[in-house]
């Protein structure tokens, strides 16, 4: 279980911005996780059961504050323009397009692109039906790669020629 | 490759993501080969991952908050330190080695988590994952023709049935004839509104006793399994395992109103 902490961590991070507020979801986490280890079932990986919990939380404290206005996170990852990236790809581009995703895409970009869960496993986390999970994460990218311009970088040819696809 | 069979976005994504089985992946990529947008979108696809997984990766590293580590160290048996994770996965090995033996001897007292499931368990998933993708041959015989029930009691040997679901908003597609160890075995598959499957894998079973529901899970498959001589069960799905759990209560309460279970209550639940 605690070999999973960082994880935890790493997730809440890029879902939430480097604020004090995902450190504060792991730290939540976790000790909901220990007041309840004896529920944790059979079979159930710590990993499934973590993100579970962490979600829970983060879903109630989004309930909690659901009268004040939507928390973007923006103010956390510095607003200073970046020069254009040569890679289209640089890490403040990445953190902004993110924050400019649903929380629902979010949620499944990172579980399954960052955190390498299963569409089955992130169901689960999310308790949200698999097809649910496939159609966000096909919005979620579509979106990212709109917002990264991952379309104009690379091999320009034939991502141009998918644009038109699309 | 001609156009005849567009590759799917959702396929493109799960090529990515390791959600193909093995045919699967194969017939992408070979359809991939000669489309070239659609390379690129994959492409992409990954390009984004590994961004996302080199902007994070430091967050692996920081070390955790003073407050996470001190509530980590309250818990001797999850210690944070490599070192002593070891020395308590030594001990855990011990323990669990004499709890098998306290368990074996205090049978069924004791919940004792590395049960293994027979045979039967892991080919029912296997063939709920092989014919849940299937969008024009999920099944071999449809629900529709009358004959399903009564070919597949013939060929299992054992008076078998496909109890309705309809009531927990799951429609009985059909059934289909699948080889278990050499011998016949029936799989009916039923779908919900939400396109979600699931299958009940019905084979012979003579060499074990009757049990209880148990549960199992494999690939991202759960299952609900029991024994009920002549026969046995699984009930499968990507399902979670109280929903699979409710599904599968309902089953044993149809089938033996069905008359298919014999005479033995309804099983314990372990839970």
């Amino acid at each position: 279980m605690a070999a999973e902490i960082p994880r935890l961590r790493r997730y809440a991070r890029a879902l939430l911005g480097d604020g004090g507020e995902a450190d504060d979801l792991m730290q939540d986490t976790l000790e909901r996780a220990l007041a309840r280890l004896d529920q944790w079932r059979d079979g159930e990986t710590p990993r499934k059961w973590l993100f579970s919990i962490l979600h829970n939380l983060h879903i109630d404290g989004l309930r909690r504050r659901s009268r004040r206005p939507p928390h973007v996170g923006l103010d956390n990852l510095g607003v200073e323009q970046s020069a254009p990236a040569t890679d289209g790809a640089s890490g403040r581009d990445l953190d902004r397009a993110l924050q400019l995703l649903s929380v629902e895409q979010r949620r499944v970009v990172l579980l399954v692109g960052l955190e390498g869960l299963s569409y089955a496993e992130t169901a689960e986390v999310l308790d949200i039906p698999v097809g649910t999970v496939m159609s966000r994460l096909a919005r979620g990218r579509g979106r990212l790669r709109a917002l990264m311009d991952y379309e104009g970088g690379g091999d320009r040819s034939s991502r141009a020629s998918l644009r038109r696809v699309k | 490759m001609s156009a005849e069979r567009k590759i799917t976005e959702t396929e493109l994504h799960a090529l990515v993501d390791g959600e193909l089985v093995a045919d699967e992946r194969t017939a992408i990529e070979l359809l991939l080969a000669g489309a070239p947008a659609e390379q690129a979108l994959v492409r992409d696809i990954r390009d984004l991952n590994e961004a996302m997984r080199v902007r994070y990766a430091d967050r692996l590293e920081q070390p955790l908050p003073e407050r996470t580590r001190k509530l980590l160290a309250r818990v001797p048996r999850w210690p944070s330190t490599l070192a002593t994770r070891q020395a308590v996965l030594a001990a855990l090995i011990l323990v669990a080695v004499t709890a098998g033996l306290a368990g074996y001897l205090v049978r069924g007292v004791m919940p004792f988590p590395a049960r293994t499931e027979p045979a039967f368990v892991a080919n029912a998933i296997g063939a709920h994952s092989v014919y849940v993708p299937e969008v024009r041959h999920a099944v071999e015989v449809k629900a529709a023709e009358e004959h399903l029930i009564r070919w597949l009691t013939r060929r299992v040997g054992a008076p078998i049935h496909a109890p309705s679901l309809v009531a927990q908003g799951w429609k009985l597609m059909g059934g289909r004839l699948v080889p278990d160890q050499g011998l016949p075995a029936a799989q009916f598959m039923y779908e919900d509104a939400t396109g979600r499957r699931l299958t009940l894998y019905v084979r012979k079973e003579t060499g074990l006793n009757n049990t209880s529901f148990r549960f199992a899970e494999r690939d991202g498959f759960g299952a609900f399994y029991w024994v009920d001589r002549p026969l046995a069960y699984a009930l499968s799905g990507r399902l979670g395992r109280e929903d699979l759990m409710r599904l599968a209560d309902v089953v044993y309460a149809e089938l033996e109103a069905l008359g298919a279970a014999k005479t033995p209550g309804p099983p314990a639940k372990t839970p």
